[in-house]
């Protein structure tokens, strides 16, 4: 069945560097206004809408120290969509994954998770790590049971850590540019908040910044944008798109704003580059890697590459003063 | 129930999941009590692509035997490095470990991905078999896994009670312990190492995703029943090996009752999941009706205190003027009025107090209790009085203290105090036979 649909496919066949020629000359066809989107060109778009809507919210996150928080959400949305799916079964008899389904989720998996692990933390006393801990894994392994009984898919829940680029639709890039445009509004909007509550949050709350109320909104993004990115990436690999690219963003730049525009940046390359990757090893060596996969890799590595070029320019710096 | 133990096809796995379990409540008792409870998170999803990697060197060779023991090496081989990388990026990158954690799972596990969809291509059977390690799958596990999985639970245990002592030091002080020098290096690089081999023992029954749960849950579950450190672990070690039974049992009985429903369709629960959910459940159930440290047992020692603190100053206040109406009641003592009927019907079922045409009197009892307290408060006064406090701020201590002084601390305030006649308003104290 892949094979059957990637043969269709524009960029079948093509060169490595070829593929950017065809992306360009497809691109100009489009504003022409000819052609549809093509299976290879939908996964991009939707992989380049994940880095935007990952890569807003990734830098308040890691410097808030949130980010086994979101690794937390990332894990419980499962339980999130299955209620949430369940729920509407019943009520509206549809089963499609459309943006109030997965807003519904999101709502129900964040809302569980930090209430949960807040009334650990507070009422029962529970140093924070743990209960981290124990609230995620309890609420995964629940979603994973509730999603085996009544789903009833066999692949569904390997296919939920793993994602599959290869099955995304163009229902799934409407969701993806709607939460890319959520996520940019929000970090557009309370930016100054934001930056404030980021480097020193006593300051920010001394000013009278509604700290309870941004956190939450915050976090529920954060759900939305997991829910959003799970098909096509998986529930863990969404993680790497919201830690990696600020991690090597900030091997270069220092200013909060300079970082919300770079680290987008970086995903949307890695996320390029990954897809023509693996459309050229599938066609030209017959190779079927997981895009998800390669995608996350290529921010893995690209890490130690960034870490090697910022220690030259900075010796390079040293040696001319 | 015994054909789970004894049964050649059964035994195997229910051995596995408890030999597993052990193992990892052990070692999530150290990491809990060092505060770095998610570690076995990052540590189990660094081993992935290790399993994968064996599984791929497997292939090669197409030795299918082999293939538990090449992956075991390679989710050790992993785990190391991915235990390295966090290291590297909190000394040399400057991340937070939080970031740290999240980065190196997530690169780990995406290698992983790649890796697995791999050999999707190559060797579609062995994919198989490294999908086994997301969730884990206890039931086609064989007698080799036993001997192996007890062979690593005994050193991992053999471990622990050699070097138990200088293990306590560095679990409750560890700069102390390193001060001192009661713990040689080689045992901190020791316990990494059997934290690894725990996990990566778990990773086949358990599963990758969901490791991390069988590291915290007994762990916590312990924590609400013992303070010694001994205790914590041998608890811990019954709560892990329960859940891993329990989990095992449940994953087998509900894919059997799901295979007679659901005839056509190959459904069966994995044993990660039920493992992990039996290990929440009691760590859920501990943290809740635990008696000392539990929150239902902690809310009811609240609450029966402020009942008694209030009942108390009811008392006094009835005391004072002899008899009292119920408005002048609710006057004193700011109470919500169907707390207060309740706690004065409360007190008349109590024996202290009787009531008459609406008006509240004691009981000889009741004046005794009554008088005590106001001869403890008077008490205080004195004290507090004696040590040079302002006059006319003893009162509100002394309101506190009341509720809280034991007989033998009022005898031995008295006999301080030469058993004082009236108190610093120039009041009366209760004589002590009175009270008694």
């Amino acid at each position: 069945m892949l094979f059957a649909k990637t043969a269709l496919s524009p960029y079948w066949d093509l060169h490595f560097f070829e593929i950017f020629a065809q992306i360009g000359q497809r691109l100009l066809l489009l504003f022409q206004g000819g052609g549809i989107l093509a299976a290879d060109e939908i996964q991009i778009l939707v992989l380049g809408c994940i880095s935007i809507s990952c890569g807003v919210l990734g830098p308040v996150l890691v410097l808030k120290k949130m980010t086994m928080l979101a690794n937390s959400l990332a894990h419980t949305i499962l339980l999130g969509l299955a209620i949430s799916f369940l729920i509407s079964r019943s009520m509206f008899s549809s089963t499609g994954f459309d943006m109030p389904h997965l807003l519904f989720g999101a709502l129900i998996a964040a809302l569980l998770t930090v209430f949960s692990t807040y009334v650990l933390t507070r009422l029962f006393r529970l140093q924070e790590d743990a209960s981290i801990g124990l609230v995620f894994t309890a609420l995964f392994a629940l979603g994973i049971v509730v999603v085996t009984l009544f789903t009833r898919d066999v692949h569904l829940s390997v296919e939920v850590v793993m994602g599959n680029a290869d099955a995304l639709r163009f229902e799934d890039l409407v969701v993806a540019a709607d939460l890319a445009l959520m996520n940019g509004l929000f970090v557009l909007l309370f930016f100054w908040p934001l930056q404030m509550s980021s480097f020193d949050s006593g300051q920010s709350m001394m000013m009278g910044n509604r700290l309870n109320l941004l956190q939450p909104l915050l976090l529920f993004l954060t759900a939305a944008s997991c829910i959003g990115a799970f098909r096509a990436v998986g529930v863990l690999l969404v993680l790497s798109f919201l830690v990696g690219p600020f991690l090597i963003a900030r091997l270069f730049f220092h200013r909060l704003w300079h970082l919300l525009i770079v680290t987008p940046a970086i995903g949307i390359f890695a996320s390029l580059i990954g897809v023509a990757l693996a459309r050229h090893l599938l066609s030209v060596y017959g190779l079927a890697l997981s895009t998800g996969g390669i995608v996350s890799t290529l921010i893995a590595l690209l890490y130690p590459a960034a870490r090697i070029v910022s220690k030259f320019s900075r010796l390079k710096e040293l040696k001319s003063n | 129930m015994f054909e789970y133990f004894t049964d050649p096809v059964l035994r195997a796995p229910t051995w596995g999941c408890m030999l597993m379990c052990l193992a990892a409540s052990l070692m999530g008792v150290l990491s809990f009590l060092n505060k770095r409870s998610l570690l076995g998170e990052g540590i189990s999803h660094a081993a992935y692509p290790g399993v994968v990697a064996g599984m791929a060197v497997c292939a090669i060779d197409a030795a299918d035997e082999g293939s538990l023991f090449f992956a075991l090496v390679g989710a050790l081989l992993f785990s190391i490095i991915g235990l390295w990388v966090i290291d590297r990026l909190e000394k040399k990158g400057k991340v937070h470990s939080d970031a740290a954690l999240c980065f190196m799972l997530a690169s780990f596990f995406g290698i992983g991905t790649l890796g697995a969809s791999f050999l999707q291509g190559a060797r579609p059977l062995m994919a198989q078999r490294v999908q086994i390690y997301l969730y884990g799958q206890a039931a086609t596990m064989t007698d080799i896994h036993i001997v192996i999985y007890a062979a690593l639970s005994a050193l991992i245990v053999m471990f622990l009670v050699i070097s138990y002592r200088p293990m306590q030091a560095l679990c409750f002080d560890r700069v102390y312990a390193q001060s001192l020098m009661i713990v040689p290096r080689y045992l901190t690089i020791a316990t990494f190492v059997l934290m690894l081999l725990s996990i990566v023992i778990g990773i086949r029954s358990v599963g990758v995703v969901l490791m991390s749960g069988m590291f915290v849950a007994p762990a916590v579950a312990a924590r609400q029943w013992t303070d010694r450190l001994s205790t914590l672990l041998w608890i811990a070690a019954i709560i892990g090996v329960a859940s891993g039974l329990l989990g095992n049992i449940l994953s087998v009985e509900a894919s059997q009752k799901l295979r007679i429903y659901f005839p056509h369709e190959r459904l069966s629960l994995p044993t990660g999941p039920m493992i992990v959910l039996t290990g929440s459940a009691i760590a859920f159930l501990s943290l809740l009706f635990a008696p000392r440290r539990g929150a239902i047992p902690r809310l009811v020692r609240i609450l029966s205190f402020r009942v008694r603190t209030v009942e108390e100053n009811i008392l006094k206040s009835v005391w004072k003027s002899k008899e009292i109406s119920l408005k002048d009641c609710r006057a004193c003592n700011h109470l919500w009025p169907p707390s207060l009927i309740f706690l004065l019907w409360r007190m008349q079922r109590q024996g202290w107090m009787t009531q008459a045409y609406r008006r509240y009197a004691l009981t000889p009892d009741g004046d005794r209790k009554a008088a005590r307290i106001v001869r403890l408060h008077r008490l205080w006064e004195v004290y507090l009085a004696d040590l040079g406090w302002p006059e006319e701020s003893v009162h509100r201590t002394a309101e506190e203290m009341e509720h809280i002084l034991t007989p033998e601390l009022e005898e031995r305030l008295a006999g301080q105090l030469h058993d004082p006649k009236l108190d610093p308003h120039a009041q009366p104290i209760p004589e002590h036979d009175v009270v008694c």
